[in-house]
């Protein structure tokens, strides 16, 4: 697992659209090393044993984006919410607190652009407070 | 059995669709994603795609009713048409969507105009296709769309 941010470009559905995958693990010892027995997993065989149960936001302005990318994200085992815009995802994660593990941002978010959102999120989550508004 | 020849049938419409070039890989990637959670995906997928795209077109047809053409704006559209289409697979509407695209880049009013008269086309053709197709999968029943020949 990684720490801090990692910026990666996503590009899952072929889609013209870029996705902009940010990745925020914080060190837990539950999570320590993922050591994977061959015939564990699982009811599905294309879930990833790393991605089960992890708590994802999705924020993208298509409705048809979203919905596939969701799917996928829950095909992966991923629990998923999906916000339309980045006050969305900014509030989802607020009441989320730790639990969500991942934030999957559309770099092209209607009022908030996609990079805006994430530096909030980071100002958010840095260990110095008071919350960025 | 009359459900053999449903999925018989199923399985030979949807072999045209690729063969036809009318679909690409895409949609196999939709049709992975679909399971017993959701059954229907592929087809609630592709009925969200041809109600969103609907106002896009209309913003197109608008932009391009214009005397003096904004390229950008058009281009804009065009771009998120195009993220959509190609999401769903639809590979002959995606290929008018890029020509279209190189229009706009060299402004070229009256080639906009032409391709996307193209465009509507290949996207009606489709659509009557596509729906023709999922009123089979239908028919043949549920168990039709847990798997699929690769």
């Amino acid at each position: 697992m990684m720490q801090g941010n990692i910026w990666i470009s996503l590009n899952p559905l072929g889609s013209a659209q870029s996705m902009t995958l940010v990745l925020r693990f914080q060190i837990r010892p539950s999570y320590g090393r993922a050591t994977f027995a061959p015939g564990t997993s699982s009811e599905q065989p294309s879930s990833n044993p790393q991605f089960r149960g992890l708590r994802v936001i999705l924020a993208d302005d298509d409705a048809l984006n979203r919905t596939v990318t969701k799917k996928l994200l829950e095909k992966l085992g991923c629990e998923v919410t999906a916000v339309s815009s980045g006050f969305e995802c900014l509030s989802a994660l607020s009441s989320a607190e730790n639990s969500v593990r991942l934030v999957v941002l559309d770099i092209q978010l209607p009022e908030m652009h996609g990079f805006e959102v994430a530096t909030r999120i980071r100002k958010v989550r840095s260990r110095s407070w008071p919350l960025l508004k | 059995m009359e459900r053999t020849r449903l999925r018989r049938q199923v399985a030979l419409t949807r072999q045209s669709l690729f063969d036809q070039g009318f679909l690409d890989e895409q949609f196999i990637q939709l049709e992975d994603l679909q399971d017993d959670a959701n059954p229907n995906f592929v087809e609630e997928v592709v009925t969200l795609y041809y109600r969103d795209s609907a106002r896009l077109i209309t913003n197109i047809e608008k932009a391009l009713e214009k005397n003096s053409l904004d390229f950008n704006k058009l281009d804009g559209f065009m771009h998120q048409f195009k993220g959509s289409s190609s999401s769903i697979g639809a590979k002959k509407v995606k290929a008018e969507c890029t020509l279209f695209r190189e229009y706009c880049r060299a402004g070229n009013g009256e080639g906009c105009t032409r391709t996307f008269q193209q465009i509507k086309k290949e996207y009606a053709t489709l659509k009557r296709k596509l729906e023709a197709y999922f009123q089979v999968v239908r028919q043949a029943g549920p168990a039709e769309t847990a798997c699929w020949p690769k």
